[in-house]
């Protein structure tokens, strides 16, 4: 169980600048009086909490990257944090663009303002672009316009009831989410799943992985604009999400990881074809990324913009394929006791250079590596746990899991068999900040692809 | 690469149809983004959506057809109006997936400003969390081809 220690003002900055932070979030203390917390990670996640009496608390922007933590917390607990000033609004969305935006000026410089309605078959979102010519100076997301309240409504209900309003935050990362939550809650309750209940969520969460990494891959051609890439990894990310609704009976695996469930075994000779048609995807995959790799049109759009170096992804707390794609070999699931994967390493490509093509290629060696692991997982009968109810109890939890895009950190503080307060922390928001930097280090008609070389979920962002 | 695409296409075995011409413009109003992958997916080659006709525009401005995802949040209400408002009349607008019809996500109702109905005149309705893609491409054809000959944007 996750213990929460609530230290004084005076001590808080210290004792968070001395722990591996995971993330801050605002919640109401025992006492009526809000708080803020943050997660300790290590190899048992703890919470540290400060009281913000009256609604101040000191912050902590010049010593982590929490300063959109801080900006949400503002927005949606009314908190002000001593020291980040000015205060720019980022889930609400004031008309005066002096309360969200960043100030540029200078000759020639004039803004660019884009979504949320995009050209293409994407999530709202709104971008402004600050430039000269096309040269970016800086980039302002503002995102949150899908937000759905998905916590608040999940708060002051069962477990069960919260995990259901909670699995539709977010399609691409439904299985992550769905596991980060039902550790987080089994870990306030005091229980920890059975080796069965492991090995199932680690396949579904590296089916995910799959998928999303075909997609993006995908993706990323679609923004050179090589379709026959596009539409090749396309039919690659369809196949296995065909595998993901014969094992699951859903094509994005909603609801298949629950408190109380997993999907069972499909039989031997279902699950042999399932894992001989992943193999073989996998293999395909492989060979049309040797193709890519020598398409010089390719080479020479991704490669140098978006840099996001090793330097940068400790100053911006990126996490997941983007951080790896800087050579920072930094991957949740290297420490997972609540999932299975058993002398697990994480990789880094074999081009580390932050760039559009380094997260293009740490796509492909995860894809080979959650192949691997998927092979290995299906090539034995899927024993989950039996159901058992959750119970009733009081406690905080933390979950963490990889998902596509980086560590995903679900916070729920559970009283008397009811969420007070849930907190879903996922890669992409940790990475939102650093694409908007990537986009200063890229000319203007290069960030689609840009932002694409990260494909970050808005929809997990905003929830 | 190619000729492995082209055998994707012979291995489905897809029918082709006669062409009608109708531009869809997308509106994520909210949505988990499952409704966008599915979507992009309806045109891809496994069920290429564009043999019956159907083309994804860029801008609402040259659309026949609205299509919303998502519940409808507060912050995305004015670009949703907005989208509405820069169509082209005859114009119709389809609710894709569960969500703008009122079901779905399970959101706050302080944060949502739908079901699509309340904020727009509804004539398609495309069930599913998400709709497959063989249901949008399905939900689009036999929704267009039941509105009453005028309507049709062919």
């Amino acid at each position: 169980m996750a213990g929460i220690e609530r230290v004084g003002a005076d001590a808080w900055r210290d004792r968070v600048a001395r722990g591996n932070v995971a993330g801050l979030h605002a919640a109401i203390g025992p006492d009526g009086t809000p708080e803020v917390r943050a997660v300790l990670a290590g190899e048992t996640p703890r919470l540290l909490a400060v009281a913000a009496p009256g609604g101040v608390v000191p912050t902590l922007v010049d010593l982590l990257p929490a300063g959109w933590d801080e900006r949400e917390a503002a927005d949606l607990y009314g908190l002000r944090f001593e020291g980040h000033d000015p205060h720019r609004a980022l889930v609400h969305h004031p008309d005066d663009r002096d309360l969200w935006a960043t100030p540029v000026v200078g000759s020639d410089v004039h803004t660019v303002p884009v979504g949320p309605v995009h050209a293409g078959v994407i999530e709202s979102g709104h971008f402004l672009f600050h430039v000269v010519g096309e040269r970016v100076l800086h980039v302002d997301a503002r995102l949150f316009h899908k937000h759905r309240g998905l916590e608040r409504h999940a708060e002051g209900r069962s477990p069960e009831d919260a995990g259901r309003v909670l699995s539709r935050v977010c399609a691409g990362c439904a299985v992550t989410n769905a596991v980060a939550y039902a550790a987080a809650t089994e870990d306030a309750l005091g229980r920890v799943p059975g080796e069965g209940t492991r090995r199932v969520r680690t396949l579904l969460i590296e089916l995910e992985r799959m998928w999303n990494h075909l997609n993006d891959v995908s993706q990323i051609c679609a923004g050179v604009g090589l379709a026959p890439g596009t539409m090749l990894f396309a039919t690659l990310k369809e196949r296995v999400q065909r595998v993901c609704a014969l094992l699951t009976g859903h094509r994005f695996m909603f609801d298949a990881v629950t408190l109380a469930s997993a999907p069972g075994d499909p039989g031997d000779a279902a699950r042999e074809a399932m894992r001989a048609e992943l193999a073989a995807v996998a293999a395909d995959a492989a060979t049309a990324a040797r193709g890519l790799l020598f398409d010089t049109s390719l080479r020479d759009r991704t490669s140098g913009p978006g840099r996001i170096d090793a330097d940068a992804v400790r100053e911006l707390g990126v996490v997941g394929p983007a951080a790896r794609a800087a050579g920072v070999a930094a991957d949740s699931r290297t420490d997972a006791p609540r999932l299975w994967y058993p002398g697990f390493a994480a990789v880094v490509p074999p081009t580390p250079a932050g760039d559009v093509a380094a997260r293009l290629e740490a796509r492909w060696v995860e894809l080979e590596q959650a192949a691997g692991i998927v092979g290995e997982l299906l090539s034995a009968p899927l024993r989950p746990d039996a159901p058992a109810d959750t119970g009733t109890g009081t406690g905080h939890g933390v979950g963490i899991a990889e998902s596509p895009r980086g560590r995903t950190v679900c916070t729920v503080e559970i009283r008397g068999g009811t969420v007070r307060r849930v907190h879903l922390r996922t890669g992409s928001y940790a990475n939102w900040p650093a694409v908007a930097v990537a986009g200063t280090r890229a000319i203007l008609p290069d960030f689609p692809l840009v932002n694409k070389s990260f494909e970050l979920c808005y929809a997990c962002v905003d929830r | 690469m190619l000729t492995r695409l082209a055998r994707v296409r012979r291995a489905v075995g897809l029918e082709r149809r006669p062409p009608a011409s109708c531009a869809i413009r997308l509106v994520d109003a909210g949505s988990c983004n499952g409704c966008e992958h599915e979507l992009v997916a309806t045109g891809g080659p496994h069920h290429d959506l564009q043999r019956y006709g159907f083309a994804i525009t860029a801008s609402p401005r040259h659309a026949d057809v609205l299509l919303v995802s998502g519940p409808v949040t507060t912050r995305m209400l004015p670009a949703l109006l907005r989208a509405y408002a820069a169509m082209p009349e005859p114009r119709l607008v389809a609710a894709l997936g569960d969500c703008p019809l009122g079901g779905g996500v399970d959101a706050h109702p302080d944060e949502v400003a739908g079901p699509l109905e309340r904020v727009l005149p509804v004539d398609i309705r495309i069930p599913g969390c998400p709709p497959t893609p063989g249901q949008i491409a399905e939900g689009l054809r036999v929704g267009l081809a039941a509105l009453p000959p005028e309507r049709r944007p062919w």
